[in-house]
């Protein structure tokens, strides 16, 4: 391989542009001067990730899907208590009220302070 | 089969063995195409220590979904455009990144460093190519990558990249006025 200087190889990447052609702008001398790879072992390490972690990936995998679907139960049930809770103040008030909502719709807010202050 | 026998087995041979768990034959697909990532990856990225977790994350999706893989494209297509899109989201969550927390505005990715292999002219050259690609910016920077590192040609470009034919053009002419403008500095 013929030794190049930094500027000989700025100029064989300016003619490589220059040389446009439909087969790409590829030099052969330019690649073999680049020749870009990964690190040593980098194949054993993705094989060790597919082959020897998968498991792990699989349990973290049905956790997540586990998780998810509890979480949609419980909104699920949540959503459903509130929505009877609602209809349940409509049909003993007649209407809704945000202070019917929090069970304060009996009492008056002069009881209410005294509850809350102790006075 | 032993790995020896996969050395001239064809791409789809060694689908068909990967996809049956077939350690031996998913090797022989990461050791044939490992240097094809690694010029899109690093001529993305720099040469960077980051440019290898890519590299492995690129085969790790490639493993997960060869089962999506038809075969009406080639392999190194497929496999092109995962290394393509995860090197562009990385590029997306370090601009983020940068622009959070340090305000540097552009570009995030000047924090590279060529491994010293003792090769000295190998390293100049990186680091010459590296600049000039890190300069630019990044629609431009894949398309360079696509053409100059990997001699993909204009249509196949296009097709990696899911980008109009024109487009691919339009970018590639205003990358090379820019590159040209920066390594004549």
């Amino acid at each position: 391989m013929k030794k190049m200087n930094s500027s000989e190889i700025r100029k064989l990447i300016i003619s490589s542009l220059e040389n446009e052609t439909d087969n790409g702008m590829v030099s052969s001398e330019l690649l073999e001067v680049l020749s870009y790879d990964f690190s040593d072992g980098f194949e054993k390490r993705v094989l060790n990730k597919i082959f020897t972690e998968e498991p792990a990936m699989k349990r973290q995998f049905e956790f997540d899907r586990s998780f998810n679907l509890a979480f949609y139960r419980i909104a699920l049930t949540g959503a459903a208590a509130i929505v009877m809770l609602l209809i349940s103040l409509f049909l003993r008030e007649g209407f809704l009220s945000f202070d019917s909502l929090l069970g304060l719709s009996d009492g008056y807010s002069e009881s209410i302070v005294c509850l809350l202050t102790g006075n | 089969m032993i790995r020896e026998s996969y050395k001239g087995a064809g791409d789809d041979i060694l689908v068909r063995a990967s996809l049956n768990g077939d350690k031996d034959a998913f090797g022989e697909i990461v050791s044939r195409y490992r240097k094809m990532v690694a010029r899109t990856v690093k001529g993305m990225l720099g040469d960077s220590v980051f440019a290898d977790d890519i590299g492995q994350e690129v085969f790790i999706k490639l493993y997960n979904s060869l089962s999506e893989f038809r075969g009406e494209a080639k392999l190194s297509t497929y496999i092109q455009k995962i290394a393509v899109n995860l090197t562009l989201n990385e590029i997306k969550r370090r601009k983020r990144f940068f622009s959070m927390f340090l305000q540097k505005g552009n570009d995030e990715l000047h924090e590279y460093d060529i491994p010293d292999n003792g090769d000295e002219q190998r390293n100049d050259a990186r680091e010459v190519v590296n600049k000039a690609l890190l300069a630019l910016d990044p629609r431009f920077r894949i398309i360079v990558a696509m053409r100059m590192l990997q001699g993909y040609s204009t249509k196949e470009t296009a097709e990696i990249l899911d980008l109009p034919l024109g487009t691919v053009l339009s970018r590639l002419s205003r990358a090379q006025e820019q590159l040209r403008e920066i390594l004549k500095k």
